[in-house]
């Protein structure tokens, strides 16, 4: 697999099939099995806790869950990669967090704290800390579940912004098809922990091969199963009448 | 054969956490502080100290009052009510000072910072920190270690304090024994290093202990509402088994020569 510098790459799949385990790989949270992973030619396995420190505050992530932190308040929070790694006077802190709210449309929430917020808008507030130390490399984790319409739109318009004018490598891990191809240059389809088809929307989307075609257009049936294994669900049902 | 290789596999089990444990402690420990940690710590001594005292000075007056009480009942049988105030001084703070405000914190502060960490961890704070690039050991874990450290002596010494308060209050004021032979029989038996020095020795190891196990229990727990529950209640009961357990210890180490 191979993730393009400054471009969108989105990796789809069926849930559960380790697209989040991949973030935290390339991440360095978790090790590989197996195989390497580099990042920007650096192993991210083999270096040192301090430099992979180091590595990762060029690295932004979008946690699937936001994963804010319930103590500080919006500001607080995409202030915190700053205060934690600058050493900028606090009146520019302010612009900065300021303008980064602002990009997800939250400039008015910043008092607020964790608690306060719906599941899409606190998506949006981790969207602005993971932002905030203008990072090379972006992860999201689902950035478009829970959103409503407005702020999908708007959440995708952000995502190709930032990846244009900033020059960020993006990764974008989701199952919304439409979404994900929209902005996406480049995809990975992955299934049972293997790349099943790779290339742009348009040419995955004309692909001939069972599996991807059951993605690309959401049908049930096809290789991949929609159940989890399970008995004949009429012996499931009957099954305890009959004993 | 299968209960040993169970036992065996056990027993691995508690060593490697007991590995994890002591690395994390050392490197939140020596890990080197940066600017703002202050503040962290301040706080952290605010809500585990702080917080701490208003079950911390209720229980030592009850426990100073009732101590008093006993010893003079007791003591009176033999006219000798004025070595109330030497008793319930040597017994404070050798043994109940440092134990009992050792097993108050675990309950009070221990489980306080385990639910809390626990609960970073389980909605991914942890993480998200980890990947922002900033280390939650010296972040989370290090403010709380030595806010624990500081904490629990001073509290141990308001606790001597409120109790000997609360003592003198039943053996003078209520029940009318010498002021003077109270105070003065404290006066001559206390030494400073001998009561002072060691009982609070004792409440700094427990401090260590405390707040290792409160901290790495939370870090350690199972991302789920039951895995913090159960690690707080481990945290309770650990630290309090080993405060109660490491007394005994401490006690024959340095006071010795007991037969």
């Amino acid at each position: 697999m191979e993730i393009p510098r400054g471009k969108i790459t989105g990796i789809m799949g069926p849930s559960g099939t380790g697209k989040t385990t991949l973030l935290r790989i390339i991440g360095g949270q978790l090790k590989p099995d197996s195989g390497r992973v580099l990042v920007g030619g650096v192993d991210v396995a083999r270096v040192s806790r301090d430099e992979l420190f180091e590595l990762r505050k060029h690295i932004g992530m979008l946690f699937q869950s936001s994963a804010l932190f319930t103590d500080l308040s919006v500001f607080e929070n995409v202030a915190f990669p700053l205060r934690e790694h600058t050493a900028l006077p606090e009146d520019s802190i302010r612009d900065l967090v300021l303008m980064k709210l602002d990009a997800v449309g939250l400039r008015g929430a910043r008092d607020l704290f964790p608690s306060e917020l719906s599941g899409g808008m606190s998506r949006r507030v981790a969207l602005a800390r993971a932002i905030a130390l203008d990072p090379d490399l972006l992860m999201y984790d689902e950035p478009f579940t829970g959103q409503d319409p407005i702020a999908m739109g708007v959440l995708m318009t952000l995502i190709k912004n930032l990846n244009l004018t900033l020059k960020t490598t993006n990764i974008v891990v989701s199952h919304d098809i439409h979404e994900t191809s929209a902005i996406a240059d480049k995809l990975y389809v992955i299934a049972d922990g293997r790349v099943i088809g790779a290339g742009t929307p348009a040419a995955l989307r004309e692909d001939e091969s069972e599996l991807i075609r059951q993605f690309m257009h959401g049908r049930p049936d096809g290789p991949v199963p929609f159940h989890f294994p399970a008995d004949d669900i009429a012996s499931d049902l009957l099954g305890r009448a009959v004993a | 054969m299968e209960i040993l290789q169970r036992l065996g596999t056990r027993m691995l089990e508690r060593l490697s956490k007991l590995g994890q444990a002591s690395i994390m402690w050392g490197m939140a420990l020596w890990g080197l502080p940066r600017r703002g940690d202050f503040g962290l710590f301040v706080r952290q001594l605010y809500s585990i100290g702080v917080l701490s005292l208003v079950i911390i000075v209720l229980s030592a007056f009850s426990i100073g009052s009732v101590i008093a009480l006993q010893f003079y009942t007791q003591l009176a049988r033999f006219g000798a009510e004025d070595a109330v105030g030497m008793g319930l001084a040597l017994v404070l703070l050798r043994e109940l000072g440092p134990v009992v405000t050792g097993l108050l914190f675990a309950g009070r502060a221990g489980s306080a910072i385990t639910a809390e960490i626990g609960l970073m961890k389980s909605t991914e704070q942890l993480s998200s920190m980890e990947m922002m690039g900033v280390d939650p050991l010296r972040r989370i874990v290090a403010p709380r270690l030595w806010a624990g450290l500081v904490a629990l002596p001073l509290l141990t010494a308001i606790f001597n304090v409120v109790a000997i308060y609360g003592g003198m209050v039943v053996a003078v004021e209520w029940l009318g024994s010498d002021p003077g032979g109270f105070w003065s029989g404290m006066q001559d038996v206390v030494e400073v290093w001998d009561d002072l020095g060691k009982g609070t020795i004792k409440s700094v190891v427990f401090a260590l202990v405390i707040t290792w196990i409160a901290v790495f229990q939370g870090y350690d727990t199972e991302p789920t509402a039951e895995g913090i529950g159960r690690a707080t209640t481990r945290t309770v009961v650990m630290s309090s088994v080993m405060v109660l357990a490491l007394d005994f210890a401490l006690t024959l180490g340095m006071y010795g020569d007991f037969k």
